[in-house]
Parts: structure tokens; sequence; C-alpha cells
């Protein structure tokens, strides 16, 4: 029962780290794969991601390295990061989702919205339970 | 929600919470393995109680604690929910990597 309330997801991407911060870091690019919305690689930097049916969501970059790290408050409900090194000719790109407040108004929606992902939850309670 | 990752936050909270996998425990056996007083373990139970992740039950002149995993259940579906979420995002940006490989 260690951190519960850390999201870390992990990939190895077949890319350099200058263009996996890329799309990361320029609108454009980070709208294709994730949201629209106004990123910047700049400690501050505040701006909105466009998050569909749970609308604008306020995010702020509270920490910057050049293609390695990039770090930002999102929605009032976590705070995000995103972590770059080199692998190779490619680039092992680590996802930590934190400081989770699951009482703010976005978190609430999303949870009352993940239904479809019922079956996969009552997998997690059996795992749960045969680890308490 | 929140009240269950702060219950869980503390160390001697969760440390509590596995001795409770045991069974059912009074405060006076749980306290022994800390060096904290027994009024701040009854504190420390108090959160988990608030949590609902530990229930207490009087048998005499004791009160037993009980675990309850349940609302462990629902941190671990946010979890499964989001890292699932998160899985199909890194999906589009390797597709999208590829296709401006490509160009």
């Amino acid at each position: 029962m260690k951190e519960p309330a850390v999201i870390r997801v992990e990939r190895v991407f077949a890319h350099p780290p200058a263009r996996v911060w890329q799309a990361l870091t320029d609108p454009a690019l980070h709208a294709q794969w994730w949201a629209a919305g106004d990123v910047r690689p700049v400690v501050g930097h505040r701006f909105e991601l466009d998050m569909g049916r749970w609308g604008m969501q306020p995010c702020e970059v509270v920490a910057v390295e050049q293609e390695r790290l990039l770090s930002y408050t999102f929605a009032g409900m976590s705070t995000i990061t995103w972590r770059l090194e080199p692998e190779g000719a490619g680039t092992r790109f680590t996802l930590i989702q934190d400081g989770f407040d699951l009482d703010s108004p976005i978190a609430r929606q999303a949870y009352e919205g993940m239904g479809r992902g019922w079956p996969a939850v009552i997998a997690g309670i059996d795992r749960v339970l045969a680890a308490a | 929600m929140n009240d269950v990752f702060a219950a869980l936050a503390n160390p001697v909270r969760r440390a509590l919470l596995l001795q409770l996998r045991e069974g059912p425990r009074p405060v006076k056996e749980l306290a022994r393995g800390f060096e904290l007083g027994r009024p701040a373990i009854s504190e420390h139970l108090a959160v988990l109680r608030k949590a609902r992740l530990v229930r207490e039950e009087p048998r005499g002149r004791e009160r037993y604690y009980h675990l309850d995993p349940r609302p462990l259940a629902e941190v671990q579906a946010w979890m499964a929910a989001f890292t699932h979420y998160w899985n199909e995002r890194l999906d589009a940006l390797d597709a999208l990597l590829a296709k401006e490989e490509k160009r």
C-alpha cells in the first residue's frame, strides 16, 4: 500500500527526446494527441487546456528542464509531470500524475462519466480485496 | 475520496491498516508497535474512521477496530481509469510522432 494516489505510466518511444519534447510543448502538436491549449515550457506560464465535454481547464507550469521535464498543475485536480530520458536512439517517457484533489468539479465529473470502465473497476476491486 | 487519500498519506495510518489486515484489534494492541502514545494512535484511528477505512466495535470495555477495504477499491478504480486514459493518450502521441517522422 505505497503512495496510492500517484499514477505513473511509462513508455519507450522510438523517437529522440527533442521530438517528444516538441509534441509536449508545441500547442499545434499537443492538440493532436491530447488537448488544445497554449502550452509553453516556461515556469509560471498559465494556460487552459480544452478538455472537450469537461470544458476549458486551467493549468500552470511549475517546472521545466529543457527536453527532460515538464510539470504543470492541471484543472485544480492534480499535477502532471512529463519526464524524458534518452534511451538508445529513442526516449523513455514517464508520466506522473499526483497531488490529487478528487473533490474538484472536473474530478467529480470524470468519476461520474466513468461508467464504461466498470468491468475494469470490478476486476480492480478483486485485486484490492485480495491485497487488503 | 480525499478523505481516503489523506488517510493513506500518513505512514502510521498505513501501518495501522496493515496490522488490521490480520483481523480486528483493540487500540491497546494496535498502539504496541509504535513509539507514539495511545492518544496519538486514537487520533490516527479517528482519521481512518472518518475515511471509512476502519470501523469500531465495542467489546466489553474495549473498542476493537476492523479494516474496511471498500474505499480502497474506489481509489483503485480511480487509478485504473486514469491509467487507461493515459495509455490511450500515449498511443495517440506515439502515432503522431510516427506520422511527423514520415514528413
